[in-house]
């Protein structure tokens, strides 16, 4: 154990007590992943801190020592955000899990970062209130982690991102001092620092707590199924719909493959043969939520709709959400392994996109599944492979990645919510130019000039990437042994 | 063309009227060049928001009005990028041909008000109740920082977590940290129907009828009151299929009439939304203090700013986007001392509720007696601030003094 760790670790038992420092290698290696399995790094020291005072203390020591910290939420992300530094301290929020403040008539909320993001619906469904970013995961998903990401959800279309319901975080800077960005209040005087801190996946600081915007529930939520011979009919619907003023709560869409492995796992009812099976959800007031449902029910038909199911009553909604849900947990059931991407692509292109991705599959001789969130176009295309066998998961990680690029070259993005993480900090430059990545750089030095605070993460560099940045070559970590890809 | 601006708070060494990103960015190094501070603008109309510019160095100005070009408007996409000089009104003229919108509503559109001028200040109108303020509806940004570097962060999609949202902080910036030149927004359909309805009310009451409308299923699209001492009113608008506006004006007055209040609908007056809108910005030579507080406060912010201008010759008007608690007080009559006096004490019953206030058009002299921001608070987070400022414009030449704490 290098000195500086040594160092800390005494010094940091005195402070967390035996059961918030986990030193003992089989207890760190618990937390050598995220939800991206691939990469794995066994972390120096686990601090689990109880409260801001003793974040503020870890964040305080790791400076003094010039030690790199990573904050970590559930651990449910999915770009390798919360990987490990392996000389740093990982600071896991799991148990700070208190409910603040809950002021039901200004709907809002105040939570610490361990609160699961159903939970705060949960807290608050007494008032016929909720929180409105839904990911997937938001039965385990923290809060923190939902801040760190700038997650969104299948409901984003309509209520947009973490980004819009956040009012304010306290925040643990990396020298150790607390800050509150944003306040009760919409426009705090100042630099919208909230706005940046929402979203930069943990490189800025430690949040510890959180001030959320809740919504009334809607009046009515209606939903509907229909089943399409491909996905890009599928997508004509979509652009009919939406060129019709329509905006749904959610639209999503399954390809055959996932509308099997989600039908298998989770037995909603979906049509195994249907090429393509899209989600479409309205709320809102009674009789706003007909009026445009007709509409959608007609478009759907108009564009060649070969099925149309429309959900009885809320358990039957509820069971297609569970199928839909599913999708990335079912794919065990195609694959024993897969690697998930999360590029977004302008709409419109959506036919030309997965035709393309259909071709580079069927070059890689691989298994592309495809489940997404179709009115913002963000894809997540599961590539299917076998662990086992190395050459084929290499094959795997190289289109998975040539898949987010295609993306961006549609004039999309690498990522529309999971993260750039460690997993694609080195694509970044063909997204961004090196200007653009540098002046973000200067932003995060104004929070983090001796960027401790989750290094290695979102930012290409040569340590991570090789000297010049670009197309992806093997993590030196990589080659030298120090962690793996699945 | 007669100018609608306000008057220019700096005498400018140069006036430079870029009308593409390379111009832009050479008309940024050519200040550089001349050792001058950079003040940008587009129509001017809020020039005088924002602290008085710091002495020292000669200005240059930057005119933004010939970036004024629609680059690309995605109808499929529901996206659209603008150059930052761009009339809103003539966006949304051209937006309308394809039956959408940026659906942002601020004052001061007929005096010319540029969509990135709307952005720099963070201004918005009464449909940011339902729609969010301009800084949700931005989704990329291009900029030219102090040294000349382009900086473009976001994208061309609606959802898009790659790298730093930067475009937060150009948002509300007051031109303080680069010279935005460029923006994609994200578009909405233009509603098929509107109606409104006014609901006379004190402020308490409107205080209850507000939080009630909150908490019910109808979703108004902009939710404002307009008062002081003597009473006032809400106007409440809702919006969507012709087939549906009427039921929720009748779930907005089902809440007003659990509170005994009347609702009487506007919707032969075409110009009553237009005559809101403008109230927020005030007329010459009043003092404009916008306070924020929550939702459920602006009874105490109404009574807050009654109390503040008692005993003074100062007369007040209150405009609030009540849903949102953004409350503009017009402060009108009396001398600048006595507009201070009133902005200072409100802003202390204000802060005192957990709230802010800044001071947003005002006359000469009223910053004699106030700072146009108060407090900046906690001397970490103003730090943090000053970090970031000096990050993207190390030598201070955007606009010094125009921020929080005189950055």
């Amino acid at each position: 154990m290098p000195m500086a760790i040594e160092d800390l670790r005494q010094e940091l038992t005195g402070l967390l007590g035996d059961r918030g420092l986990l030193t003992e290698w089989t207890q760190r290696r618990t937390y050598e992943s995220d939800g991206l399995t691939g990469y794995r790094i066994v972390p120096a020291l686990v601090a689990l801190p109880e409260d801001v005072q003793q974040v503020v203390g870890v964040v305080r020591a790791c400076a003094r020592h010039g030690v790199p910290l990573v904050p970590r939420g559930a651990g449910t992300g999915l770009s390798g955000g919360a990987l490990p530094h392996a000389d740093g301290v990982l600071i896991a929020l799991s148990r700070m899990r208190r409910i603040v403040e809950v002021d039901a008539a200004n709907q809002r909320i105040t939570v610490e970062p361990g609160v699961t993001n159903a939970q705060v619906s949960r807290a608050v469904a007494e008032h016929d209130l909720y929180y409105a970013p839904d990911p997937s995961s938001q039965v385990v998903c923290s809060i923190g982690g939902n801040v760190a990401e700038n997650s969104g959800g299948a409901h984003c279309l309509k209520y947009g991102f973490t980004t819009h319901h956040v009012l304010a975080c306290e925040v643990v800077l990396p020298d150790g001092e607390v800050v509150e960005l944003g306040g009760p209040t919409l426009d705090a005087p100042g630099y919208d620092l909230r706005g940046v801190f929402v979203g930069s996946e943990g490189t800025l600081g430690i949040v510890t707590k959180v001030s959320l915007r809740l919504l009334r529930r809607p009046d009515a939520v209606r939903t509907l199924v229909a089943d399409f011979p491909s996905p890009s009919a599928a997508g004509d619907a979509v652009s009919a719909n939406i060129a019709a003023g329509i905006v749904p709560a959610a639209v999503e869409m399954m390809d055959n493959l996932a509308i099997q492995a989600c039908e298998a796992d989770a037995h909603a009812g979906f049509t195994l043969d249907a090429g393509a099976a899209l989600i479409v959800e309205l709320d809102g007031p009674a009789a706003e939520c007909d009026a445009a449902f007709a509409d959608v029910t007609r478009l759907c038909n108009e564009n060649g709709a070969t099925s149309i199911r429309i959900a009885g009553d809320a358990s039957d909604r509820d069971l297609i959400w569970k199928g839909r849900k599913a999708a990335f947990a079912a794919m065990g059931r195609l694959s024993p392994d897969y690697f998930v991407q999360d590029g977004v692509i302008p709409r419109t292109r959506l036919g030309e996109c997965l035709a393309r991705i259909d071709e580079m599959a069927v070059e890689a001789g691989l298994r592309v599944a495809n489940v997404f969130h179709a009115g913002d176009g963000n894809l997540h295309p599961l590539v299917l492979y076998t662990a086992a066998d190395p050459e084929q998961a290499e094959r795997a990680e190289t289109l998975s990645r040539q898949i987010a690029e295609l993306c961006v070259s549609f004039g999309g993005s690498l990522s529309g919510e999971h993260g750039i993480g460690a997993d694609k900090a080195c694509s970044m430059p063909t997204m961004f130019t090196a200007d653009d990545l540098a002046v973000m750089d200067r932003v995060r030095a104004a929070f983090d000039p001796h960027g401790r605070c989750n290094p290695d993460k979102v930012f290409p560099t040569p340590r991570l990437c090789g000297e010049r940045p670009g197309p992806y070559r093997p993590h030196p970590l990589e080659s030298a042994g120090v962690i793996e890809r699945m | 063309m007669t100018s609608t601006r306000s008057a220019s708070p700096v005498a400018a060494a140069a006036v430079h009227r870029p009308g593409d990103l390379a111009a832009a960015r050479d008309a940024v190094l050519a200040a550089r060049e001349a050792d001058a501070n950079i003040l940008v603008h587009g129509a001017g109309t809020k020039l005088g928001w924002g602290g008085r510019p710091a002495p020292g160095r000669n200005w240059h100005v930057v005119d933004t009005r010939g970036l004024n070009r629609l680059v690309r408007h995605d109808a499929g996409d529901m996206t659209a990028s603008v150059q930052a000089g761009m009339p809103l009104r003539e966006l949304q003229a051209q937006l309308a041909h394809a039956g959408q919108e940026l659906a942002a509503d601020p004052s001061r559109r007929a005096r010319g008000a540029t969509v990135g001028g709307v952005y720099a200040a963070g201004d918005g109108g009464p449909r940011r109740h339902h729609h969010g303020g301009v800084r949700d509806l931005v989704i990329g940004t291009t900029a030219v920082l102090a040294d000349g570097t382009v900086a473009r962060s976001g994208g061309d999609v609606i959802k898009n977590v790659a790298g730093y949202d930067l475009g937060k902080l150009w948002s509300g910036s007051l031109g303080t940290l680069g010279l935005v030149v460029e923006m994609t927004v994200r578009l909405h359909p233009l509603a098929e129907a509107a109606r409104a309805v006014r609901v006379p009310a004190a402020a308490d009451v409107a205080t209850a009828i507000v939080l009630d409308l909150l908490a019910s299923p109808a979703e108004p699209v902009a939710v404002e009151w307009s008062g002081g001492a003597g009473g006032g009113a809400l106007l409440v608008g809702v919006e969507g299929r012709a087939a549906a506006v009427d039921a929720q004006v009748a779930s907005v007055a089902a809440v007003a009439r659990r509170h005994a209040a009347t609702v009487e609908p506007v919707d032969g007056e075409p110009d009553v939304w237009d005559a809101w809108r403008e109230a927020h910005a005030g007329e010459p030579g009043a003092t404009v203090a916008r306070a924020a507080t929550r939702p459920g406060d602006l009874a105490a912010a109404a009574d807050a700013l009654d109390v503040a201008a008692d005993g003074t010759s100062v007369g007040t008007t209150l405009h609030s986007h009540a849903g949102l608690g953004l409350h503009d007080a017009v402060l009108r009559g009396g001398d600048a001392a006595e507009h201070a006096a009133v902005a200072a004490a409100w802003r202390e019953r204000i802060r005192a509720i957990g709230g802010s206030v800044v001071l947003r058009d005002r006359p000469a002299g009223v910053d004699e007696h106030v700072d146009p921001w108060g407090d900046p608070g906690s001397g970490r987070l103003l730090e943090l601030m000053r970090s970031v400022k000096s990050a993207l414009d190390p030598e201070r030449r955007f606009a010094p003094g125009r921020f929080v704490g005189g950055i």
